[in-house]
């Protein structure tokens, strides 16, 4: 093998970058606060200072947020672009996201919950989930009976398709004020997310994220496609199970509580291949989580700061500077089919 | 029960009832579409069969776990890869997948076993590059390397030689006699070739309509009648003796005779019928190669036993033959007691005004000869004979 020597440096780099990033997200912001003043709640908790509750409780759990999340979305992609075989898939392709965007429509937007949101603060992140995992369990009971990725992939699409029109239905009879909340909800942000969303994101992450490294080796097989990974010893059902899994888990979990941010679970896998010179899984996975959460956390903080106080979407910033990186590193390198 | 295979509601081939015993190398021959991948593939388990069941060392295949049949049984299929970043190493290691450990970690043992599949088929060379970015023939060596990695007992390979060059495939098949007869390996295969078929294989199965219509050693399967059927051949000829197939010279256009012999009227023969023209040729004895080529082609052959003097009434045919024909051909053919009448019908042709084309120096012509030697055409190649016709009819 012989990228490894060459990544074994590439691996404490990226993970440097993950901490920059992160300090600049907790340093940074409307408010400007004095370094010294930042490590000390760190270290102290926020009881000592005017900013304590800025930095502690909104800061620090939007930071974490992003990086984790980033790393979740890009996982999740290069997982459905491995088992696809189509380099142009991303998390949100079976559907999931389209299935929160509903939920959280017909919550926010109609008068079915009348009342209660006012009651529930977490209603639309409550909403998002159970709309994301309501189609990743109709997509894996589906998985379970097809047996072409290319039948499922397409199934996906059209449970995208159906979603999105009654979402667009409930859309047409919304009140104006509310849309505008619907419409930033659809573009993701990480803002004002709280401890106890972050624990039960984390969590599910890291045991998400785990997971998928388990199936590195399959992943690989499926390099090769479906037919020469069953000759090879694979699994093949209990794999596609797993990988639908895995991946519509992950971007349930980030969409409660970041809604659809776009453009990582796409693009990320690339820069990973590109970086890393191998499609060799076992790489890719920790590669792909750490530029994830590296690109993700940077751009949260320019939806921040770009127009501060006003915040900008996630997916605006991640679209806007993403994709010119890629298209470069494309026509740089190699193409990383 | 017969084995039956298809697809859905589909048979595609029923009725098989085949043994394949260790180290035998068998192929499967027939046209496009006789069914040849679809028994690969219920031999590999990709597809379930139909009707009756495939039993790997007196197990029932489908009773078998995904790993252990993984190490028993390797495949390479027909489609094109690509297989995304990886070196030409990594991917023959792929082979070594059912016997790593659960994240795929390679072992010394492993990457040891991996450099020797790549050895043995002459692919030591290319390990450290990029495999989309090898050719086709390098590729198809990757790809063997991966199905040797695996350490089967028992490799099925369907049309490995599709995208390949003549080297290559000779290359490839010597490969896999290779792998039968020293690693003691069961090769499976389809092939198109039946030349190379009949020269190299063991055991030969013909599929056509359904059915496995042959089984057998190739040298009792390959018959010309058989090859013929299989294939559906009514524009070409199987010769079984050369183990070549001609296409059939069927023009209705000029004609022209050739006076062969010793193998020098072969590649005329070829050139001409290429070129659309019929083809008439004599005397020739039937031990002679170009006696077997002319036949396979179906030029018009006047022959004689072999190693015998050319009778006189042979000789009075091909002068009757000729009568209506212009262009005639002096191949060059060495002479000898036994054929020494042909330069009769050369001679006789000049005289009647005939253009006669020959492929001798005007030195060996003149000693030949004579005086007519001076109204031969000389051409310095098969090519140049066609020229000179194509010219002269214009």
């Amino acid at each position: 093998m012989p990228h490894i020597a060459k990544n074994s440096l590439l691996f404490p780099m990226l993970g440097l970058l993950v901490l920059v990033s992160f300090s600049l997200n907790v340093s940074f912001g409307s408010v400007s606060i004095p370094f010294d003043q930042i490590t000390d709640i760190l270290q102290n908790g926020p009881d000592h200072h005017w900013s304590g509750q800025i930095v502690w409780n909104m800061r620090l759990p939007r930071a974490m947020a992003s990086i984790i999340g980033g790393a979740m979305l890009a996982v999740a992609g290069l997982l459905l672009q491995a088992y696809f075989r189509n380099p142009i898939v991303g998390p949100f392709v079976l559907g999931v996201s389209s299935g929160a965007s509903l939920m959280v429509a017909l919550v926010t937007l109609t008068t079915l919950s009348l009342g209660f949101a006012h009651v529930n603060p977490y209603i639309s992140g409550i909403a998002a989930l159970a709309g994301a995992l309501g189609i990743m369990v109709l997509v894996i009971a589906i998985a379970a009976k097809i047996k072409s990725p290319v039948i499922l992939l397409i199934i996906g699409l059209m449970i995208g398709y159906i979603t999105r029109s009654v979402t667009g239905a409930v859309i047409a009879f919304a009140e104006a004020e509310r849309l505008r909340g619907f419409l930033l909800w659809q573009m993701g942000s990480f803002a004002g997310i709280t401890w106890e969303e972050l624990k039960i994101m984390s969590i599910g992450g890291v045991l998400l994220l785990s997971g998928a490294f388990t199936i590195s080796k399959p992943l690989n097989a499926f390099l090769l496609g479906e037919d020469y990974a069953s000759t090879m010893g694979v699994n093949v059902k209990r794999f596609r199970l797993l990988v639908v899994f895995l991946s519509c888990a992950l971007a349930s979990l980030v969409t409660a509580t970041a809604g659809p941010v776009s453009f990582i679970g796409l693009a990320v896998p690339h820069m990973a291949r590109l970086l890393m010179n191998t499609s060799n899984h076992r790489l890719l996975i920790p590669a792909s989580a750490l530029l994830g959460a590296i690109i993700t956390g940077v751009c949260d903080l320019i939806a921040r700061m770009v127009f501060s106080p006003v915040e900008t979407p996630i997916s605006g910033v991640t679209c806007l500077f993403g994709a010119p990186i890629v298209i470069s590193l494309l026509l740089k390198k190699r193409t990383a089919s | 029960m017969d084995l039956a295979v298809g697809y859905g509601r589909k048979t595609v081939v029923a009725g098989i009832n085949q043994e394949m015993l260790k180290g035998q190398f068998i192929c499967l021959l027939g046209p496009n579409g006789s069914g040849k991948t679809t028994i690969l593939r219920t031999l590999s388990r990709l597809l379930s069969p139909l009707k009756g069941a495939v039993y790997l060392n007196g197990r029932m295949l489908n009773d078998l776990n995904s790993v252990e049949l993984a190490k028993t049984l390797a495949v390479v299929l027909t489609e094109k890869l690509s297989a995304g970043l990886i070196t030409a190493f990594e991917f023959a290691a792929m082979g070594r997948y059912p016997h790593t450990g659960f994240l795929g970690k390679l072992s010394e043992e492993d990457i040891q076993k991996t450099r020797e599949a790549l050895l043995l088929v002459n692919a030591g060379d290319i390990s450290d590059r990029y495999f989309n970015e090898l050719s086709d023939g390098e590729k198809q060596k990757a790809i063997l390397a991966r199905a040797l990695a695996q350490e089967p007992e028992v490799i099925i390979l369907d049309e490995p030689t599709l995208h390949l060059d003549l080297k290559h495939r000779i290359e490839l098949i010597a490969i896999l006699r290779n792998f039968s007869r020293e690693k003691g390996i069961t090769v499976i295969v389809s092939l198109h070739d039946v030349d190379l078929a009949l020269k190299i294989l063991e055991i030969v199965a013909l599929v056509k309509d359904g059915a496995i219509m042959a089984w057998g050693p190739p040298d009792e399967v390959l018959k010309e009648d058989t090859v013929a059927r299989l294939y559906d051949l009514d524009r070409a000829r199987f010769d079984r003796k050369l183990g070549t197939i001609e296409l059939i010279n069927s023009s209705n256009g000029r004609t022209a005779f050739v006076v062969a012999g010793g193998g020098t009227g072969t590649p005329i023969y070829r050139i001409l019928s290429r070129s659309g023209l019929r083809l008439m040729t004599g005397v020739i004895h039937e031990n002679d190669i170009d006696y077997h080529i002319a036949r396979s082609i179906g030029a018009t052959v006047i022959c004689e036993k072999p190693f015998r003097k050319i009778k006189k009434s042979r000789l009075r045919r091909s002068s009757t033959l000729l009568e209506k024909i212009d262009d005639v051909i002096d191949s060059g053919f060495p002479i000898g007691s036994s054929n020494r009448r042909n330069l009769k019908l050369i001679l006789n042709a000049v005289e009647e005004g005939k253009r006669v084309y020959t492929l001798r120096s005007r030195k060996a012509a003149h000693n030949l000869y004579g005086e007519s030697a001076e109204k031969l055409i000389y051409c310095g190649g098969c090519r140049s004979i066609l020229e000179e016709i194509m010219y002269r009819e214009t």
